[in-house]
């Protein structure tokens, strides 16, 4: 009776950005990105990711409540290096990560057909 | 202990996580490298039929594989119907049962030739009149009689077969084509022609219009294209003494057929280890004192294995 309409879970409301970025006062080079109508699917990935690159010190994600569709990923890096940098070349490697997993899933199945 | 192995041992597991990032440890550049990356992945297949794939990857994330499992699950889309228009029902199924038995059928159509439809809003869907690009029409009209008795005399069949059309299976789904989509499209229907929606007497009758769009599991699980997606760590056993003769018996029996092969006759037969992949990883050899010192068991934490049975009749379109 009260639940809310599935499809919200991935579907921008109007006006909702997908992504937006406040900075981190405690700590230097530090950003907390809010990513709307994700969840841990793109959340985990991401972090461990930025967890892969030597100049992130810091990185983490979590979903603040269930039942609201978002993740909130922080991240701090060394001074020469912006979090913002990092989180795009976090996507970049990844991007380039699923390609290679394609083209060999690809080329797997179709040796295995060309075997049968 | 080694680094790409998770230990399962008699109470606990050790040395779950990766310890791959940069910084672990002094001195070693872990910092990723999409050449290296690609030198060490790798991609088999080791079955692939209509209704479910089975495929290893090694030398990958645990984050990626479980992405990949969770997108599958979850944001692959799938067409499926979604709006039942009742004409007729005088079945004993309620018409949102029915509805509801109707949207679960998978539909194999390529949801690629398809666009999603049009964003809904709280108040009420607008739906378009019959677009082809947006959706696919189904008529299902089934009407249960008596069957005719054989030689003609009478009017009930025979004890056997006394009705006629008294299980609608999805079979009788019949397709409509709108616009021209016949001449796009072609192969439509349900996957199986077999699935039972209802069952009928005599006298009832049930004459629906179904529509079908596209949409992902994320929105409701009849959109989802696999039946499950699901990855498990390959086993590995490792054996610190060497084990023979009756013992190497026990041991064998400890695991699923052919995990330990038992090499050799007589006293003197050894237990080597064969296909860790058949194992169910249920430990039982812990349970006996005299066996459970004599292996290591582990699991390889950068090797999935990964099973997709389907239910949408393609398994992939390479």
């Amino acid at each position: 009776m009260n639940a809310p309409a599935t499809f919200e879970s991935f579907l921008l409301l109007d006006g909702e950005k997908k992504i937006s970025i406040t900075k981190d006062t405690k700590v230097p080079n530090a950003a907390i990105f809010t990513v709307n109508k994700e969840d841990h699917t793109l959340g985990n990935l991401l972090m461990h990711q930025l967890l892969r690159d030597p100049q992130v010190l810091f990185a983490g994600y979590k979903v603040p409540h269930p039942l609201e569709h978002k993740f909130v990923l922080r991240v701090q890096t060394t001074p020469d290096y912006s979090p913002q940098e990092a989180l795009s070349n976090a996507i970049t490697d990844l991007i380039s990560e699923s390609t290679a997993l394609e083209t060999r899933f690809k080329e797997a199945v179709r040796e295995r057909r060309e075997g049968d | 202990m080694e680094e790409g192995l998770v230990s399962l041992g008699e109470y606990s597991i050790s040395n779950v996580h990766s310890r791959d990032c940069p910084g672990t440890y002094p001195g070693r550049n872990d910092a990723w490298d999409l050449d290296r990356f690609k030198q060490l992945f790798r991609v088999e297949v080791v079955s692939l039929e209509d209704d479910a794939l089975v495929f290893d990857m090694i030398g990958i994330d645990a984050s990626i594989a479980n992405a990949f499992r969770r997108i599958l699950l979850a944001e692959v889309p799938t067409m499926a119907v979604e709006k039942v228009f009742v004409h007729n029902n005088t079945s004993l199924i309620q018409d949102e049962v029915l509805a509801h038995r109707l949207g679960l059928i998978p539909i194999k159509a390529d949801p690629r030739l398809f666009e999603f439809p049009p964003q809904r809003t709280e108040e009420g869907d607008k739906w378009p009149s019959s677009t082809p690009e947006h959706m696919l029409e189904f008529v299902l009209k089934v009407r249960c009689t008596h069957a005719p008795a054989p030689g003609g005399a009478g009017r009930r069949g025979t004890a056997a077969e006394p009705y006629v059309n008294s299980k609608v299976v999805s079979g009788d789904m019949e397709w409509i084509p709108i616009g021209d989509q016949a001449k796009t499209l072609s192969d439509v229907g349900p996957v199986k022609n077999d699935i039972l929606i209802a069952k009928l007497r005599p006298g009832q009758e049930i004459h629906v219009r179904m529509v079908c769009v596209k949409g992902v599991g994320k929105d409701h699980a009849k959109f989802s294209p696999v039946a499950t997606a699901s990855y498990r760590l390959l086993p590995d056993i490792t054996l610190l003494e060497p084990v023979v003769g009756e013992r190497a018996d026990r041991l064998a029996k400890c695991f699923s057929t052919g995990v330990i092969k038992v090499v050799g006759n007589g006293d003197s037969r050894r237990a080597e280890v064969g296909d860790t992949r058949k194992d169910s990883c249920s430990r039982e050899v812990l349970r006996h004192e005299d066996l459970k010192n004599c292996v290591q068991l582990s699991r390889v934490r950068n090797h999935f294995i990964c099973e997709h049975p389907s239910n949408v009749g393609w398994v992939s379109n390479a």
